[in-house]
């Protein structure tokens, strides 16, 4: 009975073709549409957390007690090596780096601002987060007095590659000293603060400025295993201030949770239309056999049968629509996640937000999977109220009509 | 055997236009009659017709199927009592247009539970009586109408009810398909036992019919 069922079932669902090519058609295009705008929101959204870690904090970071308050040098870490090579042993920790930081004022002859000094080693940060891959124009190197300038401060000082600057600041003793410094390269984290405040220049080189012992960081910055290793972090070294990417930076955790809710506003909208498609058709395509139905009702046929054989025909075409929207949106999402959109002509307002210009997607396996229950949830609702339709017919008046 | 008792049927009841369609019906059919309700066009035989067939519902009276009452069951054993004891012909054919000829006789077996051996067999002796043995695999939409009225008798004898009401079925037919289908339905009542009912006012099935069961302005006469 049941392959009868599912064959009449099958034949029927494709028996009006344009029409159901229509809806599979509109099924799959809206689907894919939507799995790639999903991938693209999650692409900024997830490109903009990956470049703060790797430019800044980590999945963790530990400072001295009041650091992150005060933003002084006396509040530093003063075994840093030893920690450094204490976490490079731990399970889930795949990168650690040393920082030091200063804040002070970066200057040229014509212009000055407010600029932060961050002492860090290039290879150390390579590895630690693909340092190279900020470099926006000249050359990653700190040889002859070299500087790395972030490029809003670049802008802002009207700094080029070859520029000279001073960058002054108070050492460990109260002593104002300046570091003249000359820009090798300059930079683009998508970061804010970092491209609009930050000169790097070698750790030793920064450490000697400053004061401080080859030893003494400000920063401890963790690539690992986040919720795990954060907790053994905090019992191992109460003494510091360890702290994780989203206590650190809560504006991320706020722009993961918008991302999610754009998401699940597209994703509602889209569905909505893919539910009013899916009801139409099976409306009209009921309609068109209401004494069809009537007269299965009159021989006998049990309305539960042809209840499930209405509930398979929304399924094979609600699934043939998904089938073709998950082609055609794993496609879109590889194509995004290889070349992305080049989004050069807004460059400027999405690098203030911290936005790369070219934005990338993402591919998850939940895309799918919460679209397919989506997509068969809105088939089995749509065809309610036919259904209810159906459960009025009197056979007679079926009969009788056609008389 | 079917028994109807003072059975009474209005349409529009309580309305100015009200309609008594069936007056005080009294009747008995045995087993493995071959009868007609005949009269002119609204006296009432496709009513009582949809009435024994479990279609309609009576306003009062009783209608027994065997000794079982019919017009007291719910409308789920009123589907099942159709499934399994009736078998019925529509002068529209009322085919399923996506199933094949082979899947429409079968199609209320299947519905009865028999297996596919059964239903194979049987599907084939019935297009070997009816002719159509050629078109098993046809879709219904490319026979002639008399050949999807064989289609019809086949799907409604198939499952060996106890009774077949036929509507007006050589409505649609020209008089050569018409006398064919008639032979082959007395056929059938003979060879199977089933009672056949007809309500018609074709001369030709008047013919063809053991009784005649005459009825004007809803009541028999």
């Amino acid at each position: 009975m049941y392959r009868l069922l599912i064959k009449m079932a099958w034949k029927n669902s494709f028996s009006r073709l344009s029409r159901t090519l229509l809806l599979i058609t509109m099924i799959a295009v809206s689907m894919s549409m939507m799995i790639g705008i999903q991938g693209l929101y999650d692409g900024m959204a997830n490109n903009m957390l990956d470049k703060n870690k790797r430019s800044a904090s980590g999945d963790i970071s530990i400072f001295a007690k009041e650091y992150r308050v005060q933003k002084d040098i006396k509040y530093r870490i003063k075994n840093a090596e030893l920690i450094k090579k204490d976490l490079e042993g731990m399970a889930g920790v795949k990168a650690v780096v040393l920082r030091v930081k200063a804040d002070g004022l970066g200057a040229t002859a014509r212009k000055s601002s407010f600029a932060s000094l961050y002492g860090i080693d290039l290879d150390a940060e390579e590895k630690f987060g693909r340092f190279g891959e900020f470099l926006k124009e000249g050359a990653i190197s700190f040889d002859n007095r070299g500087a790395l300038i972030g490029l809003e401060l670049a802008k802002t000082l009207k700094l080029h590659v070859g520029s000279k600057l001073i960058f002054s600041t108070q050492d460990i003793n109260g002593d104002i000293n300046s570091l003249s410094l000359r820009v090798n390269a300059i930079v683009q984290t998508t970061n804010i603060p970092l491209d609009s405040d930050a000169i790097f220049v070698d750790r030793k080189k920064v450490q000697r400025f400053l004061g401080v012992k080859d030893g003494e960081v400000t920063q401890i910055a963790i690539m690992g295993e986040e919720e795990s290793l954060e907790n053994s972090l905090k019992d191992k070294y109460p003494e510091y201030d360890v702290k994780s990417f989203l206590e650190l930076q809560p504006m991320m955790q706020m722009m993961q949770d918008m991302m999610f809710i754009f998401n699940s506003i597209t994703f509602f909208i889209v569905m909505s239309v893919v539910f009013v498609g899916i009801l139409g058709v099976m409306y009209v395509s009921i309609l068109d056999r209401i004494r069809e139905f009537g007269i299965m009702l009159g021989i006998g046929m049990h309305y539960k049968y042809i209840r499930l054989q209405i509930f398979l025909e929304a399924i094979f075409v609600s699934l043939s629509g998904y089938i073709s929207g998950a082609v055609l949106g794993a496609i879109l999402l590889v194509y995004l996640r290889d070349y992305g959109i080049d989004l050069s002509a807004f460059s400027d307002a999405l690098e203030m937000w911290g936005y790369e210009s070219v934005i990338h997607g993402t591919i998850k396996l939940s895309y799918f999977t919460t679209t397919f229950t989506a997509i068969i949830t809105a088939s089995i609702l749509s065809i309610v109220i036919p259904l209810r339709k159906i459960q009025k017919i009197n056979p007679i008046d079926v009969i009788k009509a056609e008389k | 055997m079917i028994k109807l008792q003072n059975v009474n049927k209005y349409f529009y009841k309580g309305e100015p236009r009200e309609v008594h369609a069936l007056r005080d019906i009294n009747l008995t059919i045995e087993d493995g009659e071959f009868s007609l309700f005949s009269g002119p066009s609204g006296c009432g035989k496709t009513t009582l017709l949809n009435a024994i067939g479990a279609l309609d519902s009576v306003d009062s009276g009783h209608i027994f199927l065997d000794e079982r009452e019919i017009t007291t069951l719910g409308e789920d054993a009123r589907t099942s009592l159709r499934l399994n004891e009736m078998g019925f012909i529509f002068q529209a054919y009322n085919l399923v247009p996506v199933l094949s000829v082979e899947e429409n006789i079968g199609f209320i077996m299947k519905l009865q539970g028999f297996s596919d051996a059964q239903i194979k067999k049987r599907v084939l002796e019935l297009a070997s009586i009816l002719e159509i043995d050629k078109l098993l695999g046809s879709l219904p939409n490319s026979l002639s109408g008399g050949q999807q009225q064989r289609v019809a008798v086949a799907r409604a004898v198939a499952a060996k009810p106890k009774i077949i009401l036929a509507d007006e079925p050589t409505a649609n037919l020209d008089s050569a398909n018409s006398k064919k289908l008639m032979d082959m339905m007395r056929e059938l009542n003979e060879k199977e036992g089933i009672s056949i009912l007809f309500a018609s006012h074709d001369e030709l099935i008047r013919d063809s019919v053991r009784r005649v069961i005459k009825m004007n302005d809803g009541a028999l006469i």
